[in-house]
């Protein structure tokens, strides 16, 4: 029974992991871009909420998410448009990758210099103590919540991608850039979007792992993993993969915390690991 | 009237000089062939025109504006379409969604999905398949559409007859007669000198990059053409 | 060509030697540390501007090297410089099982999976009570060293090691390995249409820069008389490294020198003119090398090399593919 607890919360936490992941594997499906840089902003975001709830205390935390999505978007924006546009193109597959490697140093330095290197956490009172009654089983509130958004964003960004014109006009650019530049798109624009998108679904993430644990300037590093193992896992590609990936991580996770306290993310980065190693499906190169 | 003028192009294509001085230009409505072998520079020049070339030297007018400056995206805006010679189609999205791209800009006209699907009716039933389910010249027809829906008033069209059974060829041809009637120019690039021949209003021939041939169809005499393809 | 790579080394070795004289103990630290970061740069440039392969898990070696050391010095009870030859041997130990699996993976995922991989060396390395968990081993053979004679010591074994590094790889990348090598780099499909054996050069280069990353960081460790995993896994390590070679120049030999001396320049500058705390200067040479990337993709060094026509070391390899503006793409 104690283990079936933990596979369901394991499952719970894959939901938060899922929306780590989607918004790499949104910008690596479109861009062909591992914005390794993608862990500092989501920590940036949770340090914005916690400056924004301390502003506003009387305001319900999971309301601060709103404005942290809207910044975060900005962010990404920016980012595409004065950064990372400039090697997106580059034929050289290594360029985007070290850039955003560089960009991930500062941002954590300068986070480290802003806000300095204290542990934070954001407080939600009694929202994460709550907990409900599923078929005998204690389960989290906020865990329960934090699946559900995922689950609820992942639909609307399923709808978004599937079924709207914008949507059309970006898998078409993840297609082929320089044929939608004859239908009057800017690729460059598109980048932008998604990667403001891909900031802002990462920011909510952000902000409710840091209300389930605490963080630091140095966190980025734990979210970039497993949200890029979380794509791995689920296959690169896919979508709703991720969230597939971010339950099996999520439940390896917590099994392994169970069977070893003090193993931190050891277990979750041991399955990935050898995952990769004995069947890298859809990751071999052309390489000999 | 001059639709589409060209003048002293020169192009580069990577390091190497691809189009040498060329000279041409398309009237409101007129069918225009560009014949040449292999390496003659059909493709790069129509690049040229679409705006996906930078290095280039020389003046490319539209309906009297230069826009050999123009990117991409802002002449496209303007009724030059392309279809381009692979077809290039969008392979994640599906028959109709392709045809829908070609909406994008907006431009005001007649064609649309159902007008479209009249002229290629094979299209209508596959309209929610992946462009790779779709044979040769169904591929082609989608990548034609494609270019339809934005209302050009210029149509591009890159080798479309290659890779493709002759009984294909012919019905895509026979589409041009609507599009035509649509008051459309077509800048037919072919490697199929009988089939540019008979589509053509007038020809050039295009040669590594130069234009060895300018002339009205009618006359012409086949021999005199394929002398000119081959530089003999 | 050898010739001058022997004079320069029997000069560089012999002003070495003559420095303790001259320079006090905190001078010999601060270059030993140069030196060091330099040969690390040199290994990571091997891997990544020669071989293609881009690591951001390197920290795992400089860490299994220097435990190994430490942990040889300890249980065998010998002196913790001839306890040194145990780091280079270690990591390529370890690097052999994994090359060829790792290879397997494209650019970005072959990057981070090392960075998982030291990841995990770090998680266990916390929790191994054998290594001293999270809070670390000190270096308890220490006894055996004569400390008069530490820094100078430790200065000449970096300098012995900058010698061999940026000399060895100058030798290899001018040897056919070293060619076939750049082929890999540039193209493997057609370097192995024409006899290359793509595997077995990067996996020889990956071996190198792991046993060199090894050492490099054993004699550091050995220096600091401690080891810690936070210290040793940190990846401000392969952090120092990247930035080193994409300031200074990705595949050229010069590159790393360049860097590295921009690098300290740029540390000593902010932590002890502007006396601005340690994060800003990492700040700083992110930037650089940010701004570096973006309109000097190739680094300093190749703008001075065309400047003033200098090329003390001639083998370098040009990236395959600049920035270029072009706009023929895809169509």
């Amino acid at each position: 029974m104690d283990w079936i607890a933990t596979l369901i919360n394991g499952a719970l936490l894959g939901g938060l992991y899922g929306l780590l992941g989607i918004g790499l594997a949104l910008v690596f499906g479109v861009m062909r871009v591992i914005n390794i840089a993608h862990g500092e902003f989501m920590v940036m975001g949770a340090f914005a909420a916690v400056i924004i709830a301390g502003m506003v205390p009387s305001v319900h935390p999971l309301l601060v998410l709103l404005p942290v999505i809207a910044l975060l978007f900005v962010l990404g924006y920016g980012f595409q448009a004065a950064i990372v546009n400039r090697v997106v193109r580059s034929r050289d597959p290594l360029a985007p990758l070290l850039l955003t490697f560089g960009v991930s140093v500062i941002l954590r330095n300068l986070m480290v210099e802003v806000f300095g290197a204290d542990v934070r956490s954001l407080q939600v009172g009694n929202l994460s103590r709550a907990s409900v009654g599923l078929f005998g089983i204690n389960v989290g509130l906020l865990p329960l919540l934090t699946l559900a958004l995922a689950v609820v964003l992942f639909l609307l960004l399923q709808w978004v991608i599937s079924r709207t014109q914008l949507g059309r006009i970006i898998r078409a650019t993840a297609d082929n850039s320089d044929m939608v530049r004859l239908m009057g798109v800017k690729p460059a624009r598109i980048y932008n979007l998604v990667m403001g998108l891909s900031l802002a679904l990462g920011s909510v993430g952000g902000v409710l792992l840091a209300m389930r644990s605490s963080f630091t300037p140095f966190s980025g590093v734990e979210r970039l993993l497993i949200a890029f193992e979380v794509v791995v896992l689920g296959g690169v590609g896919s979508f709703w993969g991720a969230l597939l990936g971010g339950i099996a991580l999520g439940m390896a996770q917590l099994a392994g915390l169970k069977l070893d306290p003090n193993a931190g993310l050891l277990y979750a980065h041991l399955l990935f690991f050898v995952g990769l190693l004995l069947r890298p499906k859809g990751l071999i190169a052309a390489r000999g | 009237m001059t639709l589409l003028e060209v003048e002293a192009l020169d192009a580069l294509y990577g390091d190497l000089q691809a189009i040498f001085s060329l000279t041409f230009s398309v009237a409101a409505g007129e069918s225009v062939a560009l014949l040449g072998a292999n390496g003659a520079g059909k493709s790069t020049f129509l690049k040229c025109l679409v705006g996906l070339i930078e290095r280039k030297r020389g003046a490319v007018r539209f309906d009297g504006a230069d826009i050999s400056g123009m990117p991409a995206e802002a002449i496209s805006r303007l009724g030059l379409a392309l279809v381009p010679e692979g077809r290039m189609l969008f392979h994640s999205l599906t028959v109709e969604e392709n045809l829908l791209m070609g909406a994008v800009n907006e431009r005001p006209g007649s064609w649309n999905l159902s007008r479209v699907y009249g002229l290629f009716p094979a299209l209508r039933e596959r309209r929610r398949q992946m462009p790779s389910h779709l044979s040769g010249g169904e591929q082609q027809m989608v990548a034609i559409g494609r270019a339809l829906m934005s209302n050009p008033r210029v149509l591009l069209c890159d080798e479309i007859s290659l890779g493709l059974a002759p009984v294909v060829v012919d019905e895509i041809y026979r589409s041009f007669t609507d599009i035509r009637g649509e008051g459309t120019a077509l800048v037919i690039v072919e490697q199929d000198v009988k089939r540019a021949y008979s589509a053509a209003d007038r020809i050039y021939c295009l040669l590594k990059g130069r234009v060895t041939l300018e002339a009205v169809a009618s006359s012409l005499s086949l021999a005199d053409l394929t002398r000119a393809y081959f530089g003999t | 060509m050898v010739r001058r790579l022997l004079l320069g080394s029997i000069a560089f070795l012999l002003l070495a030697a003559a420095l303790p004289a001259v320079m006090g103990e905190g001078g010999l630290r601060f270059l030993s540390e140069c030196l060091l970061m330099l040969v690390m740069a040199q290994m990571w440039n091997l891997l990544a501007g020669y071989a293609g392969l881009v690591s951001m898990g390197h920290q795992a070696f400089v860490a299994i090297g220097a435990y190994a050391a430490f942990m040889t010095s300890i249980h065998l009870q010998i002196s913790p410089y001839f306890a040194l030859p145990a780091a280079p041997l270690v990591c390529a130990v370890v690097a052999v099982p994994i090359a060829r699996p790792l290879f397997r993976l494209r650019e970005a995922y072959f990057s981070i999976a090392m960075w998982v991989f030291a990841e995990i060396l770090a998680a266990a390395a916390n929790k191994s009570v054998w290594l001293g968990g999270s809070v670390g081993t000190p270096l308890t053979t220490s006894g055996m060293l004569n400390f008069d004679w530490f820094e100078p010591i430790l200065f000449w074994i970096a300098s012995a090691m900058t010698c061999v590094a940026v000399g060895g790889v100058y030798l290899l990348m001018n040897s056919r390995f070293g060619l076939g090598l750049m082929a890999v780099r540039d193209n493997d499909l057609a370097a192995q249409s024409i006899g290359v054996d793509v595997q077995h050069n990067r996996f020889i280069a990956f071996v190198i820069s792991a046993a060199g990353c090894g050492l490099a960081g054993a004699v550091n460790y050995l220096g600091n008389l401690l080891i810690s995993p936070l210290s040793a896994f940190d990846v401000t390590w392969v952090v120092n490294m990247i930035f080193i070679v994409i300031i200074g120049g990705i595949g050229t030999i010069e590159g790393p020198i360049l860097g590295t001396i921009i690098f300290f320049a740029l540390r000593e500058f902010f932590t002890d003119i502007l006396s601005l705390p340690g994060g800003w200067y990492l700040v700083a040479v992110g930037v650089v090398a940010v701004a570096t990337m973006l309109w000097a993709p190739g680094g300093l060094w190749p703008l001075i090399r065309e400047r003033f026509g200098v090329e003390p070391f001639t083998v370098r390899r040009r990236p395959p593919a600049q920035f270029t503006n072009s706009a023929e793409g895809k169509l």
